[in-house]
């Protein structure tokens, strides 16, 4: 079995080490000739300016792959809990809503892999009172802002799009991606304050 | 200004080359869909390579506000005088790139000036919209032989008549996720002809033809790749384009090879088109 596996012919892909995505996306863009890394929840691709260069000491090294050392940045988004799936994932959960609210704001999550959308932000730190599949039937268009859990994870949908996430509120006053950029990035720690 | 949009039907948009290197915070690469040809209508204008031009899947008419040295993808080097207007279409190909001596002036926004539509950066180009250069080199007046008597004062862009021969098939590597696959998945895809269709965007060129069966194989989400071949349930293959998502549940069956891109994402909706490994 190979260590690694072509993504086309500019690209690899291989089994995501035991680290931090900070740490790969890191350790990884140091690699000669790599432009660009995703690091999704148990696979990491590396993208090449030309046929990917790679060694088999490079992918080992990863597993020791030091953290990144840049300070981890803090947000508090202001949110309002009133999204349109708030009851039904309080039914769900066997909570009052209000608890869901308070379980929800309670937590500080942190950016664990990106992907999906443009600053899709891939969050943990869920409490596991409010685990719950994905929804059976997706919707064709989340409004942009929608706070949204599934699974042990939360996030804010950046875009309208479409999605398949339970919607409990949305973000005021924030932009998830502007002219910038997104507003999180892997690693960073999030509150949400009612 | 430059030039006024008259008309704009259509993906009409301002593309360089993209944004590469933002990929770990879920931002595609985005930029031209067919790259080489956004450099030969750049090149024909003197432009470094990545100068922002204007990339139309349909149909663009601009108005010339004063002289202006203007280039498509499939025509050389011309000079519009102020006033002369200039229809720059994709047929018969997918797209066409309108490039200005200069470059487009376009805002810097996350570090680049292409639109990347899923991303809200920039956005679909529109009639009355004003462009400029971004750099006001002074343009020669144009000569008198610019523009042949007879023609009236609109020229179109792409000229050669084009008679295309059966093009090479599109060749592919193999996809990482063979586990998702019947074993005739791939024999299917290499023996079929697919039509390109309408619905194909900058995110993914959708495929019609024989359906690519599946194995029950769980969908996980994974790191994606511009050219991917990825199935949905219908088995229907979508190919990704520069703003695909950096991430999917898809398996993937096969990857165009990067020489090839241009070549595939060139061919107009109700095209068709081959493969080989």
């Amino acid at each position: 079995m190979a260590d690694w596996t072509p993504l086309g012919d500019r690209a690899i892909r291989f089994a995501r080490p035991d680290r931090s995505a900070r740490a790969l996306v890191r350790a990884v863009r140091a690699w000669p000739g790599v432009v660009d890394v995703v690091v999704a929840r148990s696979e990491v691709a590396a993208y090449f300016d030309g046929a990917p260069r790679i060694a088999p000491e490079q992918l080992r090294a990863l597993a020791t792959a030091p953290d990144d050392p840049t300070p981890v940045r803090d947000h508090e988004l202001r949110a309002v809990y009133n999204g349109p799936d708030l009851d039904d994932v309080a039914q769900a959960t066997g909570r009052h809503p209000d608890d869901v609210r308070a379980l929800h704001a309670a937590a500080t999550y942190t950016v664990e892999t990106m992907g999906f959308s443009p600053g899709f932000a891939y969050m943990v730190g869920l409490s596991p009172a409010l685990e719950l599949p994905r929804r059976t039937t997706p919707r064709t268009r989340v409004p942009a802002g929608s706070i949204a859990i599934a699974g042990l994870q939360t996030a804010v949908y950046p875009f309208d799009s479409p999605g398949g996430w339970h919607l409990i509120g949305s973000v005021v006053g924030v932009r998830m991606f502007g002219t910038d950029g997104p507003l999180l990035q892997l690693g960073d720690r999030v509150r949400f304050v009612p | 200004m430059s030039f006024v949009v008259a008309r704009a039907l259509g993906l009409v948009t301002v593309q360089d080359l993209g944004r590469p290197g933002w990929m770990h915070e879920a931002v595609p690469p985005g930029g031209a869909l067919v790259r080489d040809r956004l450099i030969a209508a750049n090149r024909a204008v003197a432009n470094p390579d990545g100068a922002p031009a204007i990339e139309v899947l349909g149909e663009l008419v601009i108005h010339a506000e004063r002289a202006l040295e203007v280039a498509t993808d499939t025509a050389a080097a011309r000079t519009l005088a102020a006033g002369d207007e200039l229809i720059v279409a994709s047929e018969p190909r997918r797209v066409a790139y309108l490039a200005i001596r200069g470059g487009i002036a376009a805002p810097l926004m996350f570090g680049g000036h292409s639109a990347l539509l899923c991303a809200g950066l920039g956005g679909l180009i529109r009639a009355g919209q004003r462009f400029d250069s971004a750099a006001l080199a002074p343009v020669a007046p144009p000569r008198a032989s610019t523009a042949s008597p007879s023609s009236p004062r609109a020229q179109r862009s792409a000229d050669p008549p084009i008679r295309l021969p059966a093009p090479p098939p599109i060749q592919l590597v193999d996809g990482p996720d063979p586990e998702s696959f019947t074993p005739e998945a791939l024999s299917v895809l290499l023996s079929s002809e697919y039509r390109i269709l309408p619905s194909s965007n900058r995110v993914g060129t959708r495929l019609d033809g024989p359906a690519l069966p599946r194995t029950g194989a769980p969908e996980v989400s994974r790191p994606m790749v511009i050219g991917a071949i990825e199935v949905p349930r219908d088995g229907k293959p979508i190919v990704l384009g520069p703003e695909h998502p950096t991430t999917g549940g898809y398996p993937i069956v096969a990857v165009v090879a990067s020489a090839d891109l241009g070549r595939l994402f060139s061919i107009r909706p109700g095209g068709t088109v081959r493969f080989t490994r």
